[in-house]
């Protein structure tokens, strides 16, 4: 039992980092109709650049994550500029096309940073929590209230302002927007730019759980992929439901079978979406002949 | 020819060096070709392509090291392994598309890559060594120059066999597919069989490319199997140009030049690497193998048009045997809803052999709704539907095709990358998926029936006076004349019942009169006609039977002259008002729109 909860604890603190790049990605396609595979490697930038200002510069945990959310979103923009002729277009010339985007950020992180990764100290450095036998630390603790804290944020955001509620327009209907006054390339990058800013924040809070590396974008960006398409592509609760889901998923796999975990993992992610393919939130899109 | 001889004359040109970069360059065609069916031909997301490469290897290394089973024997049994793995990645496609599809099956690759690291069989991170040379009639292939003829060999056929797929009627449909699922299950395709054949395509060619692999290098370990050799992959294809057989090979031998060029610059490569790739997929999404033809139509374009195409009248077809006159469509308590919105509520109507039935309503009324219910798009909430007696509510579009029931779209559904002709002989070929085998095993019966399907597809455009339009694309035709080439579309899967969905739709009066010739010509030989329309002049002078839908109810029934009185069908188009019913001449003036 008390494995039980372990496992669900660090399960569900993966699973908060998971909730946040899926959000990233969800946001993106949903505003934009852009699948960005590059997200990963976004993430891997703003893990590095956190750990730079965190490690070199000595900032404080809590300064430097926001200046990485800042900086990433510049680059955020940047990268919508290249972009933008992929958005709309078929899966493969943007999966491809992104994937590409992604390869160059990878190539200048390596030429920045080196190919070597670095490991971050934890900025919690108090004892774990012990709660009925099972220890929870402190770190865990506060990713899970960051991430939670970054999911009200955003949801109110595209509920209740106005730039919100633009981009939201744009993604039903990107000519009438304009027709109503909407800057539609602004919007998307500003999309882009919030998107860009999650996956830092994700990659910033990851950094003391993992190691940060070039490569940390790969696997985390499949893994939030699949949590975004779990959870219902597009949605917020989506995005929550399925980064959750493939934490626990991934931490119980990793608990039970070990070296196989990923494929388990996979194997259970297939029947869960071949059985709701549009996801747990996902709308049932209509076929208008 | 040139290519061919090029290619024969290689080896004698190149260093040991660049022999075994010609022979990886080989295989990873090999793989591209089996890409290229499963996504550019069939559009079919494929992320498991480099898992079906592993497979092949691994199962020929584990069988001849492991088990000591000769080398063809492994070979044979580990392409038949990897079409079952094949079978198993393709099956989540029955069911989903597109994204979806796109990571369930790189999470299966990366499962797959998972299991090879981590099973005792396979001995994990070391990889498996030994691996013998194969056998072949006494010659030495543990040359790479002589392997290098062997790789040749399975290549040319790969690709020979790839083209033919795609020129003929199993390719036709895959693109239709690709371009439009919707239309193509209406006009017969069987998705789900397709889709799965795709899949298979792409395991066989996986699978031979990796136990030509095994053979070659004789050593195999998972990082050759990983993501990063699954998106160089892709990466080849699309810019190769993926819907482009010859393109994919030529993204593949560039691309595994370009990689061994680069191999030794690392951080920086990467960079151009990633740069090209983009710059490929914003200025060329065609590939490499498409910007000849881009640069010519560009050429085209500045010197100015050349003699433009006309429409040529239509010839009527032939009188067909009178109608029996019974009941053909019985629809009967028919009701859809969407979530909360009722569509249809509780229709019914029966659509008599020989006629010209018209359907009418205002918008949102259910008219297409209902069309969609009977040619099988949507699964109805309620109700029952026959068609000669036969149920056909709830069966799959295609289905409902094959039972003699044809379509067109309010919004016009015509393949957009097949040329008119195309589109007309994914139609005209009514052979079930199964008629397939074929392929394997007698190919020469594939081409008669294909040049048979050619004959008649041009006699029946010449028929609607396509004939100068044969070899263009739905896009670069005035829209009047997209409208009559989805009718004939409709027409050449030969049906008992046609449903017309808003024909008239943005034509002008001349096209007007010539559809309504089209249409009765087609009722007069043997087929009865369902027609949903605005144009009440149309429908009143065409239909000799109307029916009045509102708000996903049937409100009238009967000849264009009483519907157009009947108080409802006023009340529905012109609303309420406390004036006395209108005397007949205003009524029927009032009801002759625009």
């Amino acid at each position: 039992m008390q494995s039980f909860f372990q496992t669900l604890v660090s399960g569900l603190s993966f699973g908060a980092v998971y909730a946040l790049i899926a959000l990233g990605f969800s946001l993106v396609y949903r505003t934009m109709g852009l699948v960005n595979f590059a997200h990963g490697a976004v993430l891997m930038i703003g893990a590095y650049v956190a750990s730079t200002f965190y490690l070199s510069a000595r900032l404080p945990f809590a300064v430097a994550v926001p200046a990485a959310m800042v900086v990433t979103a510049v680059i955020g923009l940047v990268i919508e500029r290249i972009l933008r002729p992929l958005e709309n277009k078929d899966f493969d010339l943007m999966l491809i096309g992104t994937i590409g985007a992604g390869t160059v950020l990878e190539a200048v992180a390596i030429i920045i940073w080196s190919s070597s990764g670095r490991g971050v100290s934890s900025p919690v450095q108090t004892a774990p929590l012990a709660v009925g036998g099972v220890s929870i630390p402190g770190y865990n603790i506060l990713v899970i209230v960051v991430t939670a804290v970054a999911m009200v944020v955003l949801t109110l955001f595209l509920q209740r302002t106005k730039h919100g509620a633009a981009m939201q327009a744009v993604a039903m209907d990107h000519e009438a927007a304009t027709a109503a006054g909407i800057h539609v390339g602004r919007s998307n990058a500003i999309a882009f730019a919030i998107g860009a800013a999650l996956a830092a924040l994700a990659g910033a809070l990851i950094g003391p759980m993992l190691y940060v590396s070039p490569t940390m974008g790969d696997s985390l960006g499949i893994d939030g992929f699949a949590a975004a398409i779990l959870g219902g592509f597009g949605s917020v609760p989506g995005a929550i439901a399925g980064g959750l889901g493939i934490g626990i998923i991934s931490a119980f796999a990793a608990q039970q079978f070990q070296g196989y975990s990923d494929m388990v993992t996979f194997v259970v992610f297939t029947v869960l979406v071949m059985i709701r393919p549009t996801g747990i939130f996902g709308e049932k899109t209509v076929n208008r002949a | 020819m040139v290519l061919a001889v090029v290619a024969w004359l290689l080896p004698y040109q190149l260093n040991i060096y660049w022999m075994s970069v010609a022979d990886t360059a080989l295989l990873f065609a090999l793989l591209a070709v089996g890409m290229g069916l499963v996504m550019g031909v069939a559009g079919q997301v494929n992320l498991a392509q480099v898992a079906f490469f592993g497979a092949g290897a691994y199962v020929t290394a584990i069988l001849t090291t492991h088990d000591g089973y000769g080398f063809w024997t492994a070979a044979a049994l580990a392409v038949g392994a990897t079409v079952a793995m094949g079978v198993v990645v393709g099956t989540p496609a029955l069911r989903i598309q597109s994204h979806y599809l796109g990571i369930v099956t790189l999470g299966l690759a990366v499962a797959f890559t998972d299991w090879i690291t981590n099973a005792p069989i396979t001995n994990g991170d070391s990889g498996i060594s030994g691996i013998p040379t194969p056998p072949l009639f006494g010659i030495n292939l543990t040359s790479n120059y002589l392997y290098y003829y062997l790789e040749l060999a399975v290549l040319a056929a790969g690709l020979a066999f790839g083209l033919f797929i795609v020129r003929t009627p199993l390719g036709r449909r895959m693109r239709a597919m690709r371009d439009d699922p919707l239309a193509a299950g209406a006009v017969g395709v069987e998705i789900r069989r397709l889709r799965m054949i795709a899949f298979v395509l792409a395991s066989i060619y996986g699978g031979a490319a990796g136990v030509l692999y095994a053979g070659l290098i004789h050593y195999i370990a998972p990082e050759t199997f990983s993501v990063a050799d699954m998106f160089l992959l892709l990466a080849m294809v699309i810019i190769g140009g993926r819907q482009s057989l010859a393109g994919c090979v030529i993204g593949a031998v560039a691309l595994t030049v370009v990689q061994q060029e680069l191999v030794n610059l690392s951080a920086y490569a990467q960079l151009g690497y990633g740069l090209v790739v983009v710059a490929v997929v914003v200025f060329a999404p065609t590939g490499l193998v498409g910007i000849p033809s881009r640069a010519l139509a560009l050429y085209r374009r500045r010197r100015g048009r050349g003699p433009v195409a006309a429409l040529e009248p239509f010839r009527p077809f032939p009188a067909g045997p009178e109608a029996a006159g019974g009941v053909m469509l019985d629809v009967s308590h028919l009701t859809m809803r969407f979530r909360g919105l009722v569509a249809l509520n509780d229709v019914s109507l029966a659509v008599r052999s020989g006629e010209i039935l018209g359907v009418v309503g205002p918008n949102g009324s259910g008219k297409t709704t209902l069309f969609n219910v009977v040619s099988g798009l949507y699964r109805p909430s309620g109700g029952r539907i026959t068609l000669d007696g036969r149920v056909i509510s709830g069966a799959r579009a295609h289905r409902i095709s094959r039972l003699g029931v044809a379509r067109t779209f309010q919004n016009l559904r015509l393949f957009t990358t097949l040329t008119a002709t195309d589109n007309v002989l994914v139609s005209l070929d009514r052979t079930r998926t199964w008629w397939s085998w074929r392929y394997l095993l007698w190919p020469a019966g594939v081409w008669r029936h294909d040049r048979a399907l050619k004959r008649r597809a041009a006699a029946l455009l010449a028929q609607f006076g396509l004939a100068q339009f044969s070899a263009a694309l739905p896009g670069s035709l005035p829209y009047g004349i997209q409208r009559r080439l989805e009718i004939a579309r409709a027409v050449a899967s030969s049906p008992r019942l046609l449903l017309l969905d808003e024909p008239a739709a943005g034509l002008n009066g001349d096209e007007r009169s010539q559809l309504a010739a089209i249409v009765r010509s087609i009722r007069d030989s043997g087929v009865t006609v369902v027609l949903i329309e605005h144009n009440m002049g149309l429908v009143m002078s065409l239909c000799e039977r109307i029916i009045v839908l509102d708000s996903g109810a049937v409100i009238a029934e009967g000849a264009p002259a009483d519907v157009a009185r009947h108080p409802a069908v006023l009340e529905a188009y012109l609303g309420t008002s406390p004036v006395p019913a209108p005397s007949e001449p205003e009524a029927r003036q009032k009801t002759e729109a625009p």
